[in-house]
């Protein structure tokens, strides 16, 4: 019973958790590249250009296999920030079941801000047709 | 009030620096060699930066970089001494995770519904 009413407290938690490990099992089981069972891209699919994630379940895909290097061909900026996201996501999770006594990181705002700009210039490079830049859309380095 | 850890000038109400996001409350814990700063339970205000990326990435880019933008506000009012300001820069940062999320899911489910009605089609017209 107490387990019970502690799941109905954590149900956005549970339901996270939950759609987490149903995607790492279609990410494993089928490739993003040749099967219809992810969808495209919305930014992509509407308006023809890489949005900073574009290939992210392709590259995640691909880390599932072991691949490390098709994984950074196809977004070199989600495999960089997978382990911090990984981070703050346990971070996050435990200081829902805990609440005290975890320690969260607090990055100065002059940071984030960077990180915002980088995400938008990766973004805008990723678009542009001449090397170096095109080398960032996703799979180009894998057939240069 | 400078900071022990690098010196900066920081307001007098600050509760992290501005230059190296130490605390600066008096019974803050000891000092870390990293920029960012342990604050302790309870004090710090949830900034959804994780959430606002993985919007970003995977949602919609269009409404997860206000989130992260608002992330950034909730650092800089807690550095500023403003935990008024940092509640509500929160509050806008969930908000927008959270449209992002819908806009994601919206699309993601109108995307199989056409696929259904391309196949349910296709079995008519043959």
């Amino acid at each position: 019973m107490r387990t019970l009413l502690q799941l109905r407290e954590h149900r956005v938690l549970a339901a996270m958790f939950l759609s987490g490990v149903a995607g790492i099992i279609l990410l494993r089981v089928f490739d993003p590249a040749t099967s219809g069972v992810f969808p495209p891209c919305p930014v992509r699919y509407l308006t023809g250009l890489y949005c900073p994630g574009c290939g992210s379940l392709r590259a995640l895909h691909a880390l599932l296999h072991g691949d490390l290097r098709r994984a950074l061909a196809m977004n070199p900026m989600m495999v960089v920030t997978l382990p911090f996201v990984t981070y703050g996501l346990v971070s996050a999770a435990l200081a829902e079941l805990r609440g005290k006594g975890v320690p969260q990181v607090m990055l100065p705002a002059s940071w984030i801000r960077a990180l915002c700009a980088a995400i938008i210039l990766f973004a805008i490079a990723r678009n542009l047709p001449f090397h170096p830049f095109n080398l960032l859309a996703p799979g180009a380095l894998l057939h240069p | 009030m400078f900071c022990v850890q690098c010196g900066a000038n920081n307001a007098d109400t600050a509760m992290v620096c501005v230059q190296c996001g130490r605390n600066l409350q008096p019974n803050a814990p000891v000092p870390l060699p990293a920029p960012g700063v342990v604050l302790p339970p309870g004090m710090t205000v949830q900034n959804y930066l994780v959430f606002a990326i993985l919007a970003t990435v995977f949602c919609c880019p269009a409404t997860g970089i206000p989130a992260i933008i608002y992330a950034a506000q909730v650092n800089g009012k807690l550095q500023m001494g403003d935990p008024a300001g940092a509640k509500a820069a929160s509050d806008n940062a969930k908000m927008w995770c959270w449209i992002s999320l819908g806009v994601g899911v919206a699309i993601t489910v109108l995307y199989f519904m056409l696929i259904l009605l391309g196949v349910l089609s296709g079995l008519h017209s043959s």
